[in-house]
């Protein structure tokens, strides 16, 4: 049965490098939808990750002779070679990626049994992207840092717009929109911290204490404001992990912490 | 009065000692037989390797500990075990052997009504040819961080080889496993990290190869078989995880190696493939395979029972099921869960004395039939609740009677978190920081991975690293019985 490669932006699942145990009918028909769906879309290479499947198989052509590698283990490695990839999960996409120029893995086949397989340049290379699929990557995780930053680039331009509404790919943004709200509480604290040290220098420092306070109250409030929000807005993306809720307490304590210590300098100087 | 004695005073046994000692009052009697004059928190044993903290600060004197907690403390190893006792006596009894000074080599008989086995591991050298001395200790060619003591003989010997770089003369780095069937993955991994950390604050970092040989069949795997990392918001593997690491760190890896050989300056391997090859090396730090402490067993009658009472490899048999089964038939169940002793029901194993009833990661093999697959890793925090959920059991026992209601702690059922660290500047340090839920994965509750995803997770920072500094603190505070001891964690 054909099934469908999952593409950009749809996210990968978080389920995967799950070893094959029990060698049945459930796995011989996984290992006919890769080859079906391979034919069908002209690929010499398919992870059962790329059809929704989290377990470590993986079928190539190599020489139109189909191979069906169950649990594969890159072992030996040898030499490095940089090339342009294409992969089904980013269609009509292509990226340098550095590789190893030739490998050896080990593999089971249908019945269970221990096979071996060397390889070099583009059975190679195949091996490389579709072993990293079983454990959950995609080739952006061998990308060189400039090569990422081009290739997200990319993306992002065409895809800005359903981003916005939709949930996202594999990504989780390095910028949120919170960050402004938290860039406003920053500087009214840094205006703050600056009316104290002025006071010290400005005789009616009273009318600087009321306008302290209220900054004070202002900061507490986007303080509040931002917690809430940055909650809302992770949730928009299901990359993002769980640890969110803690930096976002931790941000807020730090920021109502800042606060605190210049109020109380403050209260005891000039208040 | 009953008597429980603890045999080992590792993370499990001093845990188990302690915590029975505070529950049991002076009702009962707790006593420790470890051959260890001082306390190790052996985590922290790689910065001691790299040079970065000192045997005192990793370790503290036992005796006045146990003096504090009233705890009869004998520094002596245990030789054997009669659970039926002898011909003389229907008590059963422990053979002890002192290694304390003035006292080293005479043999005590020390009676028990409970006896929990918490001997931790024999560092097993000799299981490679080379690696070992052939006396059961570390040989000539190698370094190891398994004890304080080999971390500051490791750390003179990377002193040395950093010397020798300055001078000029390039230096290749080996650290990993020495055996196929070895454990403890973590603590390598975050050795070679602290050296290649070391060896860039010298400036030496460009006279140095670095290369890694594990028996895991992916880097990353951890004894485990690998985790999900959620490394700046992508959940990754904890292989490409690893792998990006490594690469960043320009560290070469074999893995899938079966360390077969170690001579001056040189290992033998086989690889998963099938293949053979050798790898030189000047610096070497390879971890030995672990067996049990090698503890005999004897029936009323004197005769061997060692069988019965510990698996093959030397470990206490516990409350796990031990028939043999394909990989596809292992179970979460198969696990222990009180950690009795199915013969003797007055004995139990904690830590890593209990023998586990399979492994872990995805058993392998080479086509030549060797094994090469990490054995299952037993770090600190289980131990510790293995060891307080024994001590739990024990005291019940003790103070409610025969029929009391045995605690548990599965494996199966018991997250763990691993800190490993490359470095320790506190603002220059960075450590991964992991969690796996749960260690022993549940292929029934969580179908796939068998692990719950929400619960295993990684990040990689200076909060890892700040963490790991915490720890360290922390838990010699704990074991050093220090006010509020009880309320830290295991």
């Amino acid at each position: 049965m054909v099934r469908t490669i999952i593409q950009y932006p749809t996210p990968l699942s978080v389920e995967y490098a799950t070893d094959v145990r029990v060698f049945d009918t459930e796995l011989f028909s996984l290992i006919e939808d890769l080859k079906d769906t391979m034919n069908e879309n002209h690929l010499d290479g398919l992870a059962a990750y790329q059809i929704g499947s989290y377990f470590n198989v993986v079928v190539i052509k190599d020489n139109d002779a189909f191979i069906e590698i169950i649990n594969p283990r890159l072992i030996g490695h040898s030499g490095s070679v940089e090339g342009e990839e294409t992969t089904a999960y980013y269609p009509n996409k292509s990226a340098n990626i550095k590789r190893f120029e030739s490998v050896s893995i080990v593999y089971q086949d249908r019945n269970g049994e221990d096979q071996t397989l060397k390889a070099s340049d583009d059975l190679a290379i195949l091996l490389q992207r579709k072993i990293d699929y079983t454990f959950g990557a995609t080739f952006v995780h061998k990308m060189s840092k400039v090569e990422k930053e081009r290739f997200e680039k990319g993306i992002a331009q065409k895809s800005s717009a359903t981003l916005e509404t939709q949930t996202q790919g594999d990504y989780c943004p390095r910028t949120f929109k919170r960050d402004k709200i938290l860039l406003v509480s920053n500087l009214l604290t840094v205006l703050i911290a600056l009316l104290f040290v002025s006071s010290f220098f400005i005789q009616n420092s009273a009318s600087l204490w009321n306008f302290q306070v209220y900054s004070a109250l202002a900061v507490v409030g986007l303080d509040i404001f931002y917690f809430f929000y940055a909650q809302y807005e992770g949730k928009k993306y299901v990359s993002c992990d769980s640890c969110q809720l803690g930096n976002i307490i931790g941000t807020v304590t730090v920021s109502l912490f800042r606060l605190c210590v210049i109020m109380l300098l403050s209260y005891y100087f000039i208040g | 009065m009953a008597r429980l004695v603890v045999l080992g005073g590792g993370v499990a046994g001093h845990t188990t000692a302690t915590f029975a000692a505070k529950w049991l009052g002076s009702q009962h009697e707790v006593v420790v037989v470890t051959p260890n004059a001082k306390w190790n928190w052996i985590p922290s044993n790689i910065w001691v390797g790299v040079g970065q903290m000192t045997k005192e600060e990793v370790t503290f004197d036992l005796a006045p500990v146990y003096a504090k907690a009233g705890i009869t403390y004998h520094q002596a190893k245990a030789v054997s075990i009669n659970p039926e006792g002898s011909d003389s006596s229907e008590k059963p009894f422990v053979t002890i052997e002192y290694t304390q000074e003035g006292k080293a080599g005479e043999t005590e008989v020390v009676e028990y009504d409970y006896l929990v086995n918490a001997t931790g591991p024999k560092l097993n050298f000799d299981a490679t040819p080379g690696l070992g001395d052939g006396n059961g200790q570390l040989g000539e060619n190698t370094v190891s961080v398994c004890t304080a003591d080999h971390a500051v003989h490791a750390s003179h010997k990377l002193a040395e080889a950093v010397e020798k770089m300055k001078g000029g003369t390039r230096q290749k780095f080996l650290v990993g496993t020495g055996h196929g069937m070895c454990t403890c993955q973590g603590a390598a991994f975050e050795y070679i990290f602290n050296i290649e950390n070391e060896l860039r604050k010298a400036g030496v970092r460009d006279m140095a190869d670095v290369k890694w040989i594990s028996n895991e069949s992916f880097l990353g795997d951890f004894g485990m078989g690998g985790l999900h990392m959620k490394v700046g918001g992508y959940v990754v593997s904890s292989k490409l995880f690893a792998e990006s690491l490594y690469a960043e760190r320009s560290i070469d890896w074999l893995i899938g190696a079966h360390t077969s050989k170690v001579e001056n300056g040189k290992v033998e391997y086989e690889l998963l493939d099938g293949s053979k090859g050798e790898e030189e090396f000047d610096f070497a730090m390879l971890i030995p395979p672990f067996a049990g402490v090698g503890l005999k067993a004897y029936d009323k009658a004197g005769e061997d029972i060692t069988g019965t009472v510990f698996a093959p490899n030397g470990f206490m048999k516990v409350d796990a099921d031990y028939t043999a089964k394909p990989y596809a038939e292992w179970k979460a169940s198969d696990w222990p869960r009180t950690y009795q002793n199915p013969t003797y029901s007055n004995m139990f194993a904690a830590g890593i004395a209990f023998a586990p009833p399979h492994l872990i990661s995805k058993p392998m093999k080479s086509p030549n039939g060797t094994p090469i697959n990490p054995t299952p890793p037993r770090t600190g925090m289980p131990s510790g609740i293995i060891g307080k959920a024994v001590a739990h059991s024990v005291c019940d026992l003790m103070t409610k009677g025969e029929n009391a209601h045995l605690h548990e702690a599965s494996m199966a059922e018991m997250g763990a978190a691993c800190v490993a660290s490359a470095g320790k500047g506190v603002f220059t340090g960075t450590a991964a920081a992991m969690t796996v839920y749960p260690v022993v994965p549940d292929f029934e509750k969580y179908p796939g991975t068998g692990r719950d995803t929400d619960y295993t997770f990684g990040e990689i920072g200076l909060a890892g690293h700040w963490i790991k500094h915490i720890l360290h603190f922390l838990f010699i505070y704990k074991a050093k019985l220090n006010p509020g001891w009880t309320l830290i964690p295991e």
